[in-house]
């Protein structure tokens, strides 16, 4: 039946942000945030995403983020209060701590809708709305559910928590009036984490093994030598990148699974993230911004959005000119805002 | 009035939809006219509002009935659109700026430098006031507990040794503040020869400590150094001071990839360092005074410092172990004040 495969056009993402441009954003909502204790830093957030967004274009067009600095001035002070509280008590009363760690995994299934929704409906393409329509009970069940199942089975139904995670969030999303239709299979998550964790795995076993036979030199070449010291740090090192490799294989093939496993009506992503590719930005990125004493950090984000629209299509097997608003959204298009209890981005 | 009539062109998107057309839109008096390829609308100008302006950003008009306009002439809607928010007026007007750009670098950097290095200890003082003796006991109790759960071991140090040590370290806080809530504790395990001051008056030391002291002397001028501490109320400001840091930073890096938030962690830890000196030096004054006021000389203070310094020289490499100096630094310029105080 479905031939049209072949003939539909495919619209690549493009980035077009520059770096100059989104340094002074960004130095300039550092610095006003740190004058004004952190409360302009909700405007700044704003407009670095609105940047961010607005030089994201798909076929011709460019997203928008809409949010309101005061919404995410009402997260931040809720962020605040659970870390400052967490900080607090792990100092002051350590048993008190265990009180913050169960408050915030009743509260994680709001957490995760709240975020979730509230970044949906501040996102627009060519003036239709994304929407989030999950619902908290179905949340508790995936997040605290089969979280709680993936920790019990010793990490055996990890792989399943996270398919069911992705399966949650992407089910729940709609562009206008169109919803999301997940197409995500849990064998191609197990097969991701399987190979990740045989990554980790060897890479362990190499560097136990490595630094037993360093040892073994060492103490035969004679254990005074001074060197000997530095050559310990480099089974360690190697062991980092071997870590962050499969983080950033991991990144790679799930965001690929996820992604490819949207279909937004008959509107499909196309995903082809790269595990070389990730690694390598990570790596660079990290060392940048050290280097740089944190100065480097808006061109790494520019780099990293760049390089995931390069590696992002949509395959469009109907025109986009035909998907419609949702109603509801239209109702609250114009009139002041929904202020709810979703209505703030905790979004950590 | 109207002596200039902006006229830009734009993309339209009605919000029902998501087609876009091209538009040309034109100021008419108190209207905006909107031209597209098969109609023309018309909208009083006080009812459209645009969008704060950023740079390299278009701009974004939203019509009343929840339609918009995205045009890449920003100075037409500039004249057209007075900024509607100061905050997004003055934050457009810096970060229009290199210049505004560039000095914002040293002020950041010397407003973290303010805060962490001044505000922050100076306001951790008066917050430690506030906090009740008997907190701060809960505290200690806890931190000790924490510690013996993962650190430390009971001390194998026999009794008499214990109670002679005891008791000179209660002539030693004999008159102190809260003298009542003094507490010698001595314990062993893996953190070498060291002594710890945790807040609410419990000094820890380990049996290795008591077993590289040459004499009784010596071992009471760390007993002293750590009573200047528990009596500056150090640990307490210390953790004040670090949960003071750990709320800035999640205040202002709240959605900031956590790579930046290692980054302005590490200049802060650098100050965190350099003001746990501080309270290092005003314990060892407190010290000097202490061991004079009872008959030692400052120069047994000297002498421990060394032979720390040795002990922790031949440790060197002895993995796992905690050693002494990476939590009190810099010897040589305690061990030459103490031999000036002589």
């Amino acid at each position: 039946m479905d031939t049209s495969a072949v003939t539909a056009p495919v619209y690549p993402f493009q980035f077009t942000g520059r770096t100059g441009d989104y340094f002074r954003i960004w130095i300039v909502s550092l610095c006003l945030s740190i004058l004004t204790l952190g409360i302009y830093s909700a405007w700044g957030k704003v407009r670095k995403r609105r940047y961010l967004y607005a030089h994201t274009h798909l076929a011709g067009s460019a997203f928008e983020y809409r949010a309101r600095p005061l919404a995410i001035l009402k997260g931040r002070a809720i962020a605040v209060l659970l870390f400052g509280g967490f900080a607090a008590t792990g100092h002051f009363l350590p048993t008190m701590q265990w009180t913050f760690v169960a408050l915030l995994l009743v509260l994680s299934p709001w957490i995760v809708v709240a975020a979730n929704r509230f970044n949906a409906q501040n996102s627009a393409y060519r003036n239709i709305r994304f929407g989030f329509t999950g619902r908290i009970g179905e949340a508790a069940k995936v997040f605290l559910g089969f979280g709680f199942l993936s920790i019990v089975s010793i990490g055996l139904a990890y792989p399943y928590y996270r398919l069911r995670r992705a399966r949650f969030v992407v089910a729940h999303h709609r562009f206008g009036a169109t919803g999301f239709v997940e197409a995500l299979y849990g064998g191609d998550f197990y097969a991701a984490y399987i190979l990740a964790g045989l990554i980790v795995f060897g890479a362990t076993i190499a560097a136990i093994v490595g630094g037993i036979l360093l040892a073994l030199m060492a103490s035969v070449l004679g254990a005074e030598s001074e060197p000997s010291r530095a050559v310990a740090y480099v089974p360690m090192a190697l062991m980092y990148a071997v870590y962050l490799l499969a983080f950033s294989y991991l990144r790679a093939r799930v965001g690929n699974l996820t992604l490819n496993g949207a279909r937004i009506g008959s509107l499909q992503l196309f995903s082809t993230l790269r595990a070389r590719d990730l690694f390598w930005l990570y790596f660079s990125n990290i060392v940048a911004i050290i280097a740089s004493v944190g100065l480097a950090t808006p061109w790494a984000t520019l780099r990293m959005a760049r390089y995931r629209a390069q590696r992002l299509a949509l395959i469009a097997h109907q025109p986009l000119e035909g998907l419609a608003a949702s109603p509801a959204d239209r109702a609250t298009a114009t009139g002041s805002e929904v202020s709810d209890l979703f209505d703030v981005d905790v979004s950590l | 009035m109207t002596s200039v009539t902006p006229r830009f062109q734009g993309r339209f998107c009605d919000g029902a939809t998501a087609a876009e057309r091209p538009v040309d839109v034109e100021r008419d008096g108190e209207d905006l006219v909107i031209t597209g390829e098969d109609k023309v609308l018309r909208v009083t100008l006080a009812t459209v509002v645009a969008d704060a302006p950023l740079p390299g950003v278009p701009r974004m008009l939203a019509l009343p009935d929840g339609a918009r306009i995205e045009t890449g002439d920003r100075d037409a809607v500039a004249m057209l659109f007075p900024p509607r928010s100061r905050i997004d007026a003055a934050a457009f007007w810096l970060e229009s700026r290199w210049g505004a750009a560039l000095g914002a670098i040293p002020v950041i950097a010397s407003l973290t430098w303010l805060i962490v290095a001044i505000v922050l200890p100076l306001g951790a003082g008066p917050v430690a006031q506030l906090i009740s003796p008997r907190i701060e006991i809960a505290i200690g109790r806890q931190s000790l507990d924490a510690l013996d759960r993962v650190a430390l071991n009971p001390s194998t140090l026999d009794a008499d040794t214990q109670e002679r040590i005891e008791r000179r370290f209660r002539q030693f806080v004999e008159g102190e503040p809260g003298e009542e809530n003094y507490e010698l504790v001595f314990r062993g395990g893996a953190l070498g020869p060291n002594a710890l001051a945790l807040p609410g008056g419990i000094i820890i030391v380990t049996d290795d400590m008591v077993r590289l002291a040459p004499n009784e002397g010596a071992l009471m001028a760390v007993l002293a150094h750590e009573i200047g501490h528990v009596r500056g109320r150090h640990a307490l400001r210390l953790i004040l001071q670090d949960s003071g840091v750990v709320v800035l930073i999640t205040a202002l890096a709240g959605d900031a990839v956590s790579m930046s938030i290692l980054a302005a962690a590490l200049p802060t830890a650098l100050l965190q360092s350099h003001y746990s000196r501080q309270f290092e030096e005003d314990a060892d004054e407190y010290a000097f005074a202490h061991l004079r006021r009872h008959g030692y000389s400052p120069q047994v203070f000297a002498d421990m410092m060394r032979r720390l310094q040795q002990a922790d020289r031949g440790a060197k490499g002895d993995a796992g172990v905690v050693r002494y100096f990476s939590t009190h630094p810099l010897t040589e310029e305690r061990i030459q004040r103490a031999e000036a105080q002589r």
